[in-house]
């Protein structure tokens, strides 16, 4: 088994940054990510992307090409195209790629998985030509697709730079059905002097509309009841927006309303994590470095809380100071030099969250689904089975698994672990922390029997990749 | 409470199932109870229902630290079987499966019992031999086993590759009456019926001290304050250890950790419960279609520093061998359990140097099986001071040298 004195999961700019900046401090550095090439999600495919598609995705993403660049330049050894599916004590990583299962260890780990767009279950939001509006830009940014005849529906920044891209790719969507409403926007004002430090990000957003409507894109705010109408595919998207019920005739409708921390791998090893109520979702317990209460074991980027591409980069360089610190490659003082202007830019990055989580929060009616709506798509169990439970007696989301299955399919919870948590917490009036998460256990991805009855012979050896 | 029958199904159907009651009800604590259980997994709800039902003791408590059956009762691989090599084994786990096979309609609650049929591969010469001496053993406790031709498990289990180049199949000890069932209706099937009888199932309570006055129980200290019993059964599995150095006396018991895990469904090909107990590799196929498959305690000494999937690994390379076809399927989840382990692989029901105090552990790795024959014996033990079933399964046992040893033809798990 191959031997390192960190191991790094996920290579978008927290992974990136922090293998650059240990490789540099001389700590031997494995890199492992599911993808084909380095980025994550939002440099996704950027060391291959032609100049006509990074004109489409814009400016910011082609920063991204730094960090690939000097990740490529180091002496990190990254191992891509490896899924990480179980992490033990000591620490140990079992993984797969091209089909082999294989593990490395090292002394330390960082987890920087990112973040998973917040499922949002709506009536018909299984049908066939619905998906995510993140899934459409990863087929723009891997592939160049672009969905037609599309309507993207839900709430957060990342709606307005999906629409853009689609607009730029030439194929705009037929609208964007806005669910935050003024009474958001109003309430998020008292966070408006941090979002002016932050001036940059508000620009930028403004630029985004700005550029929507020259395109003649229309946009609704405010809506409510979102539902996708079709019989063997979505047809249409229903919704009440400003007194008025309105159907929009469709192919695809591409629904976001904010990403979540993934917090999979560290759940899995035991990490303590909080219910944040200004983001509505669970975030691992960390100091300032994003260590964990596990010795040796740190968190850093959108899968500590979510703060955004920049912060991601910075938290990735700050755990790599602290980690090479704690090896013995790096002085006290050392450390703390190279960190105050990266704790500063973090301060100033920062600053335009609590406005951004306030104006853009998720859509409520998908927080509380109807009791028809599909929570468990896996399993196809529905929020009604879920409140059902928690009348019979089911206090939280492990035991609602024995009694309904939810959390059970191929994607193990992933999905609907946040709403379920929400609808046993709503139903039997105890918060989210007391009401609890799925128990995360291995494997974090599906792995084959045959791959796990091999890994014995290929886990002594080298892992493959360079 | 409502007893559940096809007219309830109808009526609540035609009301979009809306008017199903509480299964069990969450109480707070009374200030004594006749008799507490600490624990509430199968074995300790399997004790209050029957302390109820045979003896009429039913002001219960059974007090939970997390809910009701998210022990080791809820992860296990739900084997149930009843070949065992000794006398007081069979006896006691024989009682257990007959009183699986009426349970559904005794709790008037559906555990699905389903008696598929177990079979234990022998796959080495020295198994060919130990299970013709347990079929041999079970025809005189009146256990009904046989031991079959390699044949005759090809016809049972046609996905079988039978002659493996390391793992070949020479036999098998097939019990047709053994099966699984479904763990977590056990579980509520017993919490509702103790419910019904009045008796408080107190959850997310911990038992934190036992308290004592001249050598007999007084009551338990817990998270919520203090309950007084003169009566405690201690049934906690894997905490045991801890519940007995709270009351004051010590058990011979070791604590591993047993692993189980289970791949995405497919449609049904195998209709019985195999057993491949040399390469620890125990496998059926679930109602929904996945393999269920449990693999072997983990080794006491363990310094290879391969950590747990280590276990699993060997599980399923052998497994493979002997079932081609799984291998291209994809292992969902992996989960594990402490067990808590005897020298002789056999449990204890019994009392203790505490007056007043009974434990019932050690099940190990195999106690699922048990539950029902086991609440049966010890509520007798609890309400009657004596019970033929549990009469070997003695404390005492250890000190007088009276092993009941299952560890050679039975140190099988699950
Ligand atoms: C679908 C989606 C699209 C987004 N698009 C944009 C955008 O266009 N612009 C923008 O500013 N922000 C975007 N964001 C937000 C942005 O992704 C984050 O702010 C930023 O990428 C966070 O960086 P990170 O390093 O924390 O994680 P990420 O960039 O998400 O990188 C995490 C990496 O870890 C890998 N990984 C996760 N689990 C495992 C595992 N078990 N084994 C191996 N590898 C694993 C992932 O495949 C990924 O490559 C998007 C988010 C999502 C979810
Ligand atoms: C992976 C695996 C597979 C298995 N497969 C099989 C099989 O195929 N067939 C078979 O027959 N057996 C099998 N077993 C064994 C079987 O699961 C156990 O023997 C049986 O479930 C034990 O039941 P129990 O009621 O004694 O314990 P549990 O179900 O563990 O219940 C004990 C309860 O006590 C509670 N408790 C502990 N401490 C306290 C406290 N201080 N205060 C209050 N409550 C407390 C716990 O929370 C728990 O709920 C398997 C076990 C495992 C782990």
């Amino acid at each position: 088994m191959a031997e390192f004195d960190l191991a790094i999961i996920g290579a978008g700019p927290a992974g990136m940054a922090a293998a650059v900046t240990a490789d540099k401090a001389g700590l031997r550095v494995a890199l492992l990510d599911e993808q084909p090439r380095p980025g994550g999600q939002i440099y996704r495919n950027v060391s291959q992307a032609s100049a006509d598609r990074v004109r489409v995705l814009g400016a910011d993403y082609a920063l991204g090409r730094g960090l690939t660049t000097a990740l490529a330049e180091s002496g990190v050894q990254h191992i891509h195209g490896a899924v990480v599916w179980a992490i033990e004590d000591g620490f140990r990583l079992s993984y797969t790629a091209n089909g082999t299962a294989a593990q490395v260890s090292a002394r330390r780990v960082l987890i920087a998985t990112g973040a998973l767009e917040r499922p949002l279950p709506i009536p018909g939001w299984t049908l066939p030509g619905v998906m995510t509006a993140g899934a459409a830009q990863i087929l723009l940014k891997g592939s160049g697709i672009v969905p037609r005849q599309a309507v993207l529906a839900g709430s957060g920044p990342l709606i307005y730079l999906v629409a853009a891209q689609m607009v730029r790719a030439g194929v705009p969507p037929l609208a964007l059905v806005e669910t935050q409403s003024t009474r958001d926007m109003i309430g998020a004002l008292r966070h408006m002097p941090g979002a002016l430090r932050g001036w940059r990000g508000l620009a930028k957003g403004l630029g985004l509309i700005r550029e929507l409507r020259r395109a003649g894109v229309k946009r609704f705010t405010g809506a409510d009841r979102l539902k996708v109408e079709g019989m063997d595919r979505a047809e249409a998207l229903c919704f009440r927006a400003g007194g008025e019920d309105h159907r929009i005739a469709c192919e695809t409708v591409l629904l976001h309303h904010g990403v979540v921390p993934n917090t999979q791998v560290a759940r899995s090893i035991g990490v303590s994590h909080r219910w944040s109520s200004a983001q509505q979702t669970f975030t691992p317990v960390l100091d300032a470095w994003g260590g964990t209460d596990r010795p040796g074991l740190f968190i850093a980027g959108d899968g500590a809380g979510i703060s955004g591409a920049m912060v991601a980069e910075i938290a990735g360089r700050l755990a790599a100071l602290k980690l090479a610190e704690e090896a013995g490659h790096l002085g006290i003082s050392e450390r703390d030099r190279r960190a105050a202007p990266l704790l500063r830019a973090r301060a100033r990055e920062l600053a335009i969250r609590p406005f951004l989580d306030a104006a853009y929060p998720p859509y409520p009616g998908a927080l509380r689904p109807d009791d028809d709506t599909l929570i468990c798509r896996c399993e196809e169990v529905t929020a009604g089975e879920i409140r059902q439970t928690a009348t019979l007696g089911c206090l939280g989301p492990n035991q609602a698994k024995s009694f309904t299955r939810a959390g059970m399919g191929p994607c193990q919870g992933r999905y609907c672990g946040l709403t379920v948590t929400a609808i046993l917490s709503q139903t039997t009036g105890q918060s989210p922390d007391e009401t609890g998460y799925y128990r995360i256990r291995p494997p974090l991805k599906p792995v084959t029997l045959a791959e796990l009855a091999a890994m014995a012979e290929t886990g002594a050896t080298n892992p493959e990749g360079e | 409470m409502r007893r559940y029958s096809a007219f309830a199904i109808a009526r609540e159907a035609a009301r979009y199932h809306q008017g199903w009651e509480r299964a069990w009800a969450s109480p707070e604590p009374k200030k004594s109870y006749d008799a507490i259980i600490v624990g509430a997994g199968g074995h300790g709800l399997a004790t209050a229902f029957y302390l109820g039902k045979n003896f009429g003791i039913t002001n219960v408590a059974v007090i939970e630290k997390g809910w009701l059956g998210g022990g080791n009762t809820g992860r296990n691989t739900t084997i149930i079987r009843s070949n065992y090599l000794q006398d007081a084994s069979a006896a006691i786990y024989e009682k257990a499966r007959g009183l699986y096979e009426t349970m559904s309609q005794d709790l008037n609650y559906n555990v699905m019992f389903s008696p598929r049929g177990v079979i234990m591969l022998a796959q080495t010469h020295h198994e060919v031999r130990g299970y013709q001496r347990t079929a041999h053993a079970n025809a005189l406790q009146g256990v009904k086993t046989e031991f079959i031709s390699p044949a005759r498990v090809k016809e049972i289990v046609p996905i079988i590759n039978l002659d493996g180049p390391r793992y070949p199949v020479l036999g098998g000890l097939w019990q047709a009456r053994g099966g699984t069932a479904r763990h977590d209706a056990v579980a509520w099937g017993y919490a509702r019926a103790c419910s019904d009888m009045g008796m408080d199932i107190i959850q997310k309570t911990e038992v934190t001290g036992v308290r004592k006055e001249n050598g007999a129980v007084v009551g338990v200290e817990t998270s919520r304050g203090f309950i007084g019993t003169k009566k405690l059964g201690i049934v906690v599995a894997g905490h045991s250890g801890v519940l007995a150095d709270m009351a004051g006396f010590r058990l011979p018991i070791e604590s591993v950790a047993l692993q189980a895990l289970v791949s995405e469904p497919i449609k049904p090909c195998m209709d019985c419960v195999v057993m491949a107990n040399t390469v620890h590799g125990y496998m059926s196929q679930s109602d929904k279609g996945e393999m269920v498959i449990g693999g072997g305690a983990d080794g006491y000494n363990n310094y290879t520093q391969r950590g747990s999937f280590h276990h699993i690994e060997e599980t399923v390379r052998a497994l493979v061998e002997t079932f081609p076809m799984i291998s291209r399927l994809k292992q969902l989840r992996q989960w594990g359990g402490i067990v808590d382990m005897t020298g002789d692989r056999s449990p204890i029901l019994s009392k203790t140097p505490v007056e007043g105090v009974f434990i019932n552990c050690g099940w190990g790795t195999g106690g699922f099986k048990a539950i029902p024959g086991s609440g049966w014996g010890f509520a007798e033990l609890m309400a009657r001071g004596y019970s033929p079933l549990t009469a070997e399964f003695g404390l005492n046992r250890f000190k007088e040298g009276r092993f009941i040893d299952e560890s050679v033809a039975a140190g099988v798990a699950h």
